[in-house]
């Protein structure tokens, strides 16, 4: 059967470490032979994704997502001929979403101009907040000028569809911070905000410092009411609240990011980057040494890989579906699974509706307004 | 070997003072160790023992040694257990000796266990020879620990014998003493015999093993004994001593000490202080001080993971075979569902119970605030033991409670003596009365309920003290208590769990500090919990925990599904190890907490 998938490509390199980062990437100044290592790194790329060329002949993909790390601190003519090799040599549908994450401090306007003509359209800007302090606390390399200043310049070259990240709960947030954020960012309109509560990762200099005592975390209750203003001056402001941490124009949702909450099949490409494909879960070796080494010996660069069985794919299904407001739909269950997820899970769903975390309406199980704060209760529930 | 040539002694001491190492010099030069052997600290066999620095089952070796005199002799060194809790076995292990060496750090002095454990070897009229011990230490004192002899005991100075069990220096002089001062056993060899149990253990493989003491007649194997307590029979399969290794002997005589071993199913056979006679030609009288172990506290034990029941149940009767002393029986929860309410000795037999379970036999478990046994006294005049508030009966029923009390006697620098009085009088304490041994230290004594000696006391009274004062107590009886049932609510509903059984003075403050702590531990639910502390239908206390307000992962993991799973798989299994009470989870600490606070 002919089905669409993603392509999530993950490029390890940045400029400096965010504070409360534990995605895997090296820092450029740290190393002597980094232009050497980048272009080992983006031919190795191509060659990863021709050698599962037997696993998506026969399929088109629908989204390209170049995740980082900070994809654009590589040269933008690399950046553009990556997104050409990949438009070209795989089947990518002409209306795929081709995504860049960017940092504000990264985008000259010829470089978008090259990274547009090359197909990218949407690019996802990480901004987090609008307070040049704040931004320093987090290890970001930007000001708030400079995150205005970058999307008039996306919008300048063209490129019609732009993301913010922002994030909540940082330490010595204010709810007047969070509000100023919220509000600056949608001055400049865009089309998709993702909004991200801090999450202490292990290993992280943020994790080190809490255990310390340095972090002022905001309270519970202050991080709750963060949500909830994100949620009320997002919606007030006309955008659709589709899923926990993210806010669309209508028709502009993230189609890479669906594809997640779907649970549907993509390819991982790159260092530390994970892939679902033919229900096995799998990661790549971390590190780009390591990485550059498989694939010169022509073999994939996994380092781990799980095998997902049906149960565990419906649970999973359930899991990441119960985080889209409207929920999973009883009928796209039953046609992939050939069974209702009443039958399935009877007696969670009748214990999650007892205590008011979802519901079921027009043929959608979703979380209810509870539901969705203490979502971890409602996913947790599927798992079985 | 004939009688006049053996000599049976026990070292005795404060906890820390040396006994241990001075056990090992002792065994080291006569002999009964190679240097390449020696452990340190070979008496104190169990883990537990080394790390905690005091001995739990005592054991017997016997060691030859060759006197100044130019005869030989054989020395059984008899090991004692060094805390309050286990004073009964001390007292049987005394009673198997003629002599004991009383120990004494030259630095610290005389404390209170070596006052409570002189006093107790003078009961048995055992000849005592005091050696002052770390006379190498630079803040050694050895002559103001003289002083003390003669001044609090009555002791001459030069009686002293001086050494450093950790250099060796002086053994030989204890060992001369030892030979010269304490008189040989006094038995009839021709009589029926007679030996008493001064401990037990279960192998394995050979069943309980006792060790004992015979004092008159022969026992040899083969021979079919009889328990003088039970009457019970059992075939003698093997008769030994330790050198320390344990070597087996044709028979025992009178004066001998050694091990008995007759596939006897469980050390409820091989009760301390119970006498020991052959079948054949059974002793007419048992001798003297036999009295069975009575549990003083109660707790409960629950395992965390209610499947863990069973295992909980099997180790405790493993634990049991080797300790006639813990009892447990059935119980359930209403809060923590089926677990064990367990007697110990004392609080320290409690701790080391509930260790064993958890490192020995790997369950973790949840312990309920520990409990004296109550004398309720019902308006119809029975007379009901109370050791779990939960069986309290309703207080209309109650004529009046009667709890236990104790002498506790306290050891004390003199910069310490108030603090200490304050915190005597704090728990309800009755001054009795004070002696300056010498002019820095005090020896205090005071009545003080056993209830408020649970109550974290003796970490309080180091605390105060700066880890100085030294504690001992022994129970003397019963008096009557205003005492209430201090219940907590959780949204409403008792927790049966959390109940205390405390003095009506105290349950204002012991409530209010309840439920603060409570608080602290109980994390957020879904909805709103307020945590009551109340007596009868009183709330005299009240916290709220606060509803959850957000559970959920805002990030971004990209596609890693795995990793999400694996996070929401975590915390269900955090939540699976917290004790579900109506819907309000709770988690372990919650119940650990209650046994610290005030």
């Amino acid at each position: 059967m002919e089905q669409t998938l993603g392509i999530y490509i993950h490029v390890p390199f940045c400029e400096h470490k965010c504070y409360y980062c534990d995605f895997y990437s090296i820092v450029a100044g740290a190393h002597a032979d980094f232009a050497g290592v980048v272009s080992s790194y983006l031919v190795s790329l191509r060659k990863e994704a021709l050698l599962y060329q037997s696993q998506w002949a026969g399929h088109y993909f629908n989204s390209l997502f170049l995740g980082g790390g900070t994809p654009t601190i590589l040269p933008a003519e690399d950046l553009a001929e990556l997104v050409t090799f990949f438009r070209t040599e795989l089947p990518l549908s002409p209306q795929a979403e081709i995504t860049v994450e960017a940092n504000p401090n990264t985008l000259s306007y010829e470089g978008l101009k090259l990274l547009g003509a090359a197909g990218v359209n949407r690019i996802s800007l990480g901004a987090q907040a609008f307070q040049d302090s704040l931004l320093r606390s987090l290890g970001r390399l930007h000001s708030a000028d400079q995150i205005i200043s970058s999307v008039k310049r996306i919008r300048r070259a063209g490129i019609g569809n732009v993301n913010l990240d922002l994030m909540f709960g940082l330490p010595g947030q204010t709810m007047g911070d969070w509000v100023d954020t919220l509000e600056q960012a949608l001055a400049l309109e865009p089309e998709h905000f993702s909004c991200y509560s801090l999450i202490l990762e292990e290993g992280t200099p943020f994790a080190d410092w809490e255990r310390a005592g340095l972090l002022k975390l905001p309270s519970h209750d202050l991080q709750a009411e963060m949500f909830e203003t994100a949620i009320r001056i997002l919606t007030a402001a006309g955008y659709v609240h589709y899923e926990i941490s993210n806010f669309s124009r209508p028709g502009r949702q993230s189609r890479h990011n669906l594809l997640y909450w779907y649970n549907q099949p993509f390819l991982g490409l790159g260092p530390g980057a994970t892939g679902y494909l033919g229900r096995t879960r799998y990661t790549n070796a971390p590190d780009v040494w390591g990485y550059i080494h498989d694939i010169g010996e022509g073999k994939l660069p996994t380092r781990s890989s799980i095998s997902v069985t049906l149960e565990e794919e419906m649970d999973e299904t359930m899991m990441v579906g119960m985080r889209l407001l409207a929920g999973v739909s009883e009928e796209s269950f039953r046609l992939r699974y050939g069974v209702s997820y009443f039958d399935v899970y009877p007696e969670q769903i009748a214990d999650l509706m007892a205590r008011g975390l979802v519901e079921h309406t027009d043929g959608h199980l979703r979380v209810t307004k509870r539901g969705l704060f203490l979502e971890n209760l409602v996913s947790g529930a599927f798992l079985r | 070997m004939s009688q006049k040539n053996i000599r049976n002694f026990c070292i005795i001491a404060h906890i820390d003072h040396g006994k241990s190492t001075l056990a090992d010099r002792i065994l080291e030069y006569t002999g009964a160790l190679s240097d390449r052997e020696m452990a340190d600290q070979v008496l104190d066999s169990m883990d537990l023992e080394r790390e905690r620095g005091i001995t739990i089952k005592l054991q017997a070796v016997r060691l030859n040694y060759k006197a100044a005199d130019g005869e030989e002799y054989v020395l059984n060194l008899i090991d004692t257990p060094g805390h309050v809790d286990f004073s009964y076995e001390v007292s049987r292990s005394l009673a198997a000796c003629e002599g004991a060496l009383l120990v004494i750090d030259a630095s610290q002095g005389i404390e209170a266990q070596t006052l409570a454990n002189l006093y107790l070897a003078l009961d048995h009229d055992l000849e005592v020879i005091p050696v002052i011990n770390k006379i190498d230490l630079p803040n050694a004192d050895p002559e103001r620990v003289k002083q003390e002899l003669e001044e609090s005991i009555g002791f001459s100075g030069d009686e002293a014998v001086l050494v450093s069990a950790r250099t060796g220096q002086g053994i030989v002089d204890v060992l001369e003493a030892i030979v010269q001062r304490i008189p040989a056993p006094k038995g009839d060899p021709d009589a029926p015999a007679r030996a008493m149990i001064f401990d037990s253990h279960y192998d394995q493989y050979r069943g309980a093993v006792a060790y004992a003491r015979v004092v008159d007649g022969t026992i040899r194997k083969g021979d079919i004994i009889r328990m003088m307590s039970s009457g019970r029979e059992f075939e003698v399969d093997e008769l030994g001593v330790f050198r320390p290794a344990m070597v087996s002997v044709a028979a025992l005589g009178p004066g001998d000490v050694g091990c008995v071993i007759a596939s006897m199913k469980d050390v409820r056979d091989t009760r301390v202080g119970d006498t020991i006679t052959v079948a054949a030609r059974p002793a007419k009288e048992p001798l003297s001080g036999y009295r069975p172990a009575k549990p003083m506290v109660f707790c409960g034990l629950y395992p965390v993971i209610n499947e863990e029941y069973l295992d909980l149940r099997d180790a405790l009767q493993k634990l049991q075979l080797n300790d006639a002393s813990l009892t447990f029986e059935a119980e359930s929860s209403v809060a923590l569902g089926f677990g064990y309410r367990c007697g110990f000795l004392g609080l320290l037999h409690l701790e080391i119970v509930q260790e064993r379970l958890e490192r020995e036999f790997d369950l973790d478990l949840i312990t309920t605030a520990p409990s004296v046994v109550y004398q309720v006294v019902k308006k119809d005049g029975t007379v009901l033991e109370v050791d779990n508030p939960a069986a309290l009966p309703d207080p209309t029923e109650i004529d009046h409670i009667k709890e236990p009390y104790v002498r506790a006697s306290v050891m004390v620098p003199d910069d310490f003596v108030g603090a200490v009085m304050d915190l005597c009088q704090d728990r309800r304490g009755i001054f009795l009365n004070m002696q300056y041994v010498t002019p820095e230290r005090a020896h205090l004594e005071y009545e003080l309920p056993l209830a408020e000696i649970l109550m974290d006391f003796f970490d309080r009274l180091k605390s105060r003290t700066k880890g100085y004062a030294s504690l001992d107590y022994e129970f003397i009886g019963y008096r009557e208590a205003q005492v209430v049932k201090l219940d907590i609510l959780l949204n409403g509903n008792p927790v049966d769990a959390l109940s205390c059984i405390i003095h009506a003075d105290k349950a204002q403050v012991r409530g209010r500090s309840l439920v603060e702590k409570l608080k602290e531990v109980i994390p957020r639910q879904q909805f709103e919990v307020p945590i009551q502390a109340a007596i009868g239908h009183k709330i005299i206390a009240r916290e709220t925990v606060r509803a959850l307000r957000k559970d959920v992962l805002a990030k971004c993991y990209g596609g890693d599904v795995s990793r999400k799973r694996k996070l929401l798989e975590k915390q269900k299994e955090g939540k699976k190890r917290m004790k579900s009470l109506g819907n309000v989870d709770v988690p372990q600490e919650a119940f650990m907490a209650i046994l610290k606070v005030d």
